[in-house]
């Protein structure tokens, strides 16, 4: 029996597990010393996590995985021109970047949901052709309407010589927004797990005060826990290890109330309607949950969520490309989630998080290794963007399978009797 | 017969739209007539003459202004002044000078104050004498590039590569330096200048002040203002007009705008018959079909009152269809056989670029080596394709998303495989570094084998005779296999596998064998394009290729089910239609974008999502 749930597991997780095997040898040819691997994770990790937290709500209430997230990218880079040609300055102008990608990602999302249902179960092709689509959209808005039919007075964001929105806006000029969220408040990870430790714990405690059923025993082993890791992170090793990285607080704070968020939402009526939805579209209807209104939610919410995660994405950098900034979003995204063992219809917070330090860390690795190895980082370039592929088409093609065996094994057992 | 549904609004719609037509068709025939006759000939002779008018009065007010600077300068030596005494003499003369010129108006001859009789027969001989000079220049500009097509004929090699992306414009530039003129054009040349020298006899009649060097400066100036190469009404018109200063008011606009006037009336006409025809059209065409088929027609409309060559871009229209019609055709039995969309149709498209490195490999050339490519593609592909039947038989009902990343891995693989397949021909290998180029050359290999097979020209476009030959015996095996017992068992898999399946058919295999024929029509079509475009594109290039057949089929009016040949040609020739007119209609409008491009994205995704949106989703859940 324990040896069935063993192979059971490595079946469910044939994706992750294969991807920890490839970030290893990944690692070991790579050449590059740990603390400087998790310099640049940190640095990668801060900038993605969002996004990639974004495509939970879809896949749960059974759209796959979100592929028109680029849209919201878009609004997001649309929103940060507009902050630019506004002239606003500092941590404002990211608040306010913030507070324009609501409404522009909302009205997107609301269009995607409205498409995306009426081509229900081919929602992911569905929303890939969407980003496709809304690409063209977006350039005949920067290239025509920006800059022709509605002026832009700002000519840092102009071509110059010709008319449109430059190739690259620069968000780190003096008073720009680059960088402004991580410059609030950085710790080294020693001190950071500190932080992070004591608002975990006084959250299980404010939970264990106002549940009705006191387990002692869980907060114990919670608290334990916690205690253990903080000690371990004080360890020289620990802080040789992470002797570059300095962690932005506000970043990590915000990843970690989204995944808050999702994990509270999940627990209200209308999470449980994402679930039904999810479970069986019919029953769910049948239950009386107005279906198409429901995923159109779960669209719009996932929408502006990665509109804010292109926006943390963005200012973190500091610039980005106006044309190609958006389009690969997505891709990198979903596959992202499903490295850490997400398929297109169950996914957690904790599977998107191990998914994106999974997926970067061979992002960060594979250009080093396939020049070591093959002497041609090339190769590695061209690895990684199979990786991406690979991975979708692999756990698509799982998924498929899985969902269509037990019909067969169905048929075969009706045979026989 | 049957009857046609006409609303109220439909008809009142129609009713303004065709009464606009035939105001602005009135107005337009009425310019065109009138190009032609005495009115017309008048206030377009009138402006050439106030041109020249203008211009020589220039040249009289500098020849004045010339004498009377030279007389102070004169004086001031005399007078003993130095160098800086004669400057500003001189400079007060001119400034003095100028003032006296306009003051006695010798700079400025009106039309009507003298008698251009003579000056107007003159220039008249000028005129004639130059456009017949231009007609002999193009036509033996035109005898020699036919004559030395290959040689001064230069792709440029750099730009295809950058847009290795998609669908790549064809950038040919003709060199004609080696080009020298005729005997004929010397000839006529000379008549020209002969003309001139006449005009100039009678320009001096009303100008007494102009020298004959000053007559020979103004020469260019004159004659460009009167004819150009390549010259139509419209430009001719608007030259004059600037150059005359005159404002030749609501007739000169009729005359002008004449043929714009007429095209958008015809245009109009078609639109009210769309109006008035729509419900049987839509339920004929469709939504897309329609708005794509009317946005071409108003391309063709924009191309002509633009003046752009509307026949040498269907021409390029038809090179573009057979270059693309087996991509898209390999669609077709992937829609037949119940596949879908064959989004990995880039899978095919590797077996058919290896058939053709093998062929550069193996140095074959011509026909023979096309065909070995071929030979090769289809193998590679029928291979391919059989392991993917058998992928798509274990995943049914989801095969578009599938298919779609399935194809984008393979290419991403294969992108380190060009890598480090062990090629070694120099055309296809980079000069330094490893692995392949990405794009090859084949110009050594089969570069437009088909395209010049049996090719012959209708006015002044070519048809690549062979091309469209090879298309249409693809579409006439698919048809002839479609129609075959195996052809028909394998539609009806893909109408209905349940009933298929119960009539006996083996669905699954059905599947395979239309999944492999998917897949190796891939591999000749990108053997196909590759010939015609005359290059073969690695790397990413496959990668969105499945997407613009899959458009260009959706247009045709297939479904993601159903599909037939007919879809293909009509599909293939309104996509690429647009595409061609489209660029230039764009460029000359707004010069130097982009536009076309994003232009190609929006249709190409649209059309896919039309009928994604048609495929399914009931509100029900």
């Amino acid at each position: 029996m324990v040896k069935k749930n063993w192979r059971e597991f490595a079946r469910n997780n044939v994706v992750t597990i294969m991807f920890i095997v490839v970030c290893a040898v990944c690692m070991m040819f790579s050449g590059y010393t740990p603390s400087y691997v998790m310099y640049e994770l940190f640095g990668r990790l801060s900038r993605n996590a969002f996004i990639v937290l974004a495509l939970i709500i879809p896949i749960v209430a059974g759209m796959g995985i979100n592929f028109a997230i680029t849209i919201g990218a878009m609004a997001a880079q649309i929103a940060c021109i507009l902050v630019l040609e506004w002239g606003l300055q500092g941590f404002g102008s990211f608040l306010a970047a913030a507070a324009l990608t609501v409404p522009m990602a909302a009205i997107f999302g609301f269009g995607i949901g409205k498409i995306l249902n009426k081509m229900k179960g081919q929602e992911m092709i569905g929303g890939m052709i969407l980003g496709y689509f809304a690409n063209g959209l977006y350039q005949l808005l920067c290239l025509f309407i920006f800059d022709n039919i509605i002026p832009i007075n700002n000519p840092d964001l102009t071509i110059k010589g010709s008319s449109g929105i430059a190739n690259t806006i620069d968000l780190s000029k003096a008073g720009g927004m680059g960088g402004r969220l991580e410059k609030l408040w950085q710790l080294p990870v020693s001190q950071a797990v500190l932080v992070f430790a004591l608002v975990i714990a006084a959250g299980l405690l404010i939970g264990f005060v106002r549940s009705h059923r006191k387990d002692g025993k869980k907060l114990g082993i919670q608290l334990g826990a916690l205690a253990v890791v903080c000690v371990l992170m004080q360890l020289p090793v620990m802080k040789g290890l992470f002797s570059m990285v300095k962690v932005p607080m506000a970043t990590f704070g915000i990843v970690a109330l989204l995944c808050l968020f999702n994990v509270v939402l999940m627990r209200t009526r209308l999470g449980q309607q994402f679930r039904a939805v999810g479970q069986n579209r019919t029953v769910a209807n049948a239950a009386g949950i107005n279906v198409d209104k429901v995923r159109i939610i779960a669209i719009t919410i996932s929408t502006v969520l990665a509109g804010w995660g292109q926006l943390i994405f963005v200012q973190n950098l500091g610039a980005f490309q106006t044309y190609g900034a958006a389009d690969q979003v997505g891709l990198y995204a979903g596959a992202a989630i499903l490295v850490g063992g997400a398929s297109v219809v169950r996914a957690t917070n904790t599977q998107a998080l191990l998914g994106t330090v999974l997926f970067h860390l061979m992002f960060i690795l594979a250009p080093a290794a396939g020049k070591n190895l093959f002497g041609d980082a090339a190769i590695g370039e061209y690895f990684r963007v199979f990786m991406c592929y690979g991975v979708i088409a692999l756990a698509l093609v799982m998924h498929a399978w899985s969902s269509i065996a037990p019909k067969k094994k169905r048929v075969k057992a009706g045979d026989k009797a | 017969m049957q009857r046609v549904n006409v609303s109220m609004k439909q008809l009142i719609a129609c009713v303004l739209i065709v009464a606009l037509a035939l105001v602005l068709g009135i107005v337009g025939v009425y310019g065109l007539s009138c190009r032609g006759a005495d009115s017309g000939v008048k206030l377009l002779q009138d402006m050439r003459l106030q041109a020249v008018l203008n211009t020589a009065g220039t040249g009289a007010v500098d020849a004045y202004v010339a004498a009377e600077k030279q007389a102070a300068t004169k004086a001031a030596r005399e007078a003993g002044g130095g160098m800086k005494e004669v400057r500003e003499a001189t400079a007060k003369a001119e400034t003095e000078a100028r003032a006296r010129a306009e003051e006695l108006g010798i700079g400025e001859v009106d039309l009507s104050e003298v008698d251009t009789t003579a000056l107007g027969t003159a220039l008249s001989v000028m005129v004639a004498a130059q456009e017949a000079y231009y007609a002999e220049e193009a036509r033996a500009q035109e005898a020699y590039i036919a004559q030395n097509k290959d040689a001064i004929t230069v792709t440029d090699e750099s730009e295809a590569a950058e847009d290795a992306e998609g669908d790549a414009a064809m950038e040919e530039t003709i060199d004609l330096s080696g080009f020298v003129a005729t005997e004929e054009m010397n000839r006529l040349s000379a008549e020209v200048d002969e003309a001139y020298l006449a005009l100039c006899e009678e320009i001096k009649v009303i100008f007494p002040a102009l020298t004959d060097d000053i007559l020979a400066s103004l020469k260019s100036t004159i004659t460009g203002v009167m004819a150009a190469s390549g010259d139509t009404f419209e430009s001719c018109y608007d030259r004059a007009v600037a150059s005359s200063g005159m404002n030749p008011g609501a007739f000169g606009v009729i005359l002008r705008q004449a043929r714009t006037f007429a095209l958008t009336a015809v245009g109009l006409i078609v639109l009210a018959l769309v109006v008035f025809f729509y419900a049987p059209l839509v339920k004929k065409m469709g939504v897309p079909r329609l708005i794509i088929g009317m946005f071409f027609l108003l391309l063709c409309l924009l191309a002509l009152i633009l003046n752009l060559s509307l026949t040498s871009q269907l021409g390029n229209t038809l090179v573009r269809l057979g270059m693309n019609g087996v991509l898209v055709l390999s669609m077709l039995p992937g829609i037949q056989c119940g596949i879908s969309l064959n989004l990995g149709m880039p899978i095919g498209i590797i077996g058919g670029l290896i058939g053709g490195l093998l062929c550069i490999e193996l140095g074959m050339s011509g026909i023979v080596g096309f065909l070995f490519a071929c030979m090769v593609g289809l193998m590679i592909s029928a291979v391919t394709g059989y392991f993917y039947g058998q992928l798509l038989n274990r995943l049914k009902g989801d095969e578009m998303s599938v298919t779609t990343y399935v194809g984008f891995s393979i290419v991403s693989l294969m992108c380190i495989g060009w890598l480090v397949l062990p090629f070694k021909s120099p055309i296809m290998k980079w000069p330094l570094g490893n692995g392949l180029r990405t794009t090859i050359g084949l110009q050594s290999t089969y570069k437009h084998v088909l395209n010049n097979f049996l090719s012959f020209e209708v006015f002044g476009v070519t048809i690549p005779t062979g091309l469209l030959l090879f298309f249409a015996l693809c579409c006439f095996l698919v048809w002839l296999f479609m129609r075959s017992k195996t052809g028909i068992a394998m539609s009806a898999a893909g109408a209905n596998p349940r009933f298929a399946a119960a009539t006996g058919i083996d669905v699954d295999r059905m599947r395979i064998i239309g999944t492999m024929l998917s897949t190796m029509l891939a591999a000749v079509g990108i053997i196909v394009y590759g010939q015609s475009y005359g290059f073969m594109q690695l790397y990413q290039a496959p990668r969105q290729m499945g997407f613009l057949a899959a458009s260009a089929i959706l247009l045709g009016g297939a479904s993601t089910s159903r599909a037939k040949i007919s879809n293909v040609i009509i599909g293939t020739f309104l996509f690429q239609g647009v595409l061609t007119l489209g660029m230039p209609v764009a460029n000359a409008l707004i010069p130097g974008s982009t536009i076309s491009e994003t232009l190609r994205i929006l249709i190409s995704n649209g059309i896919i999502l039309y009928a994604l949106t048609k495929s399914g989703g009931d509100t029900r859940g």
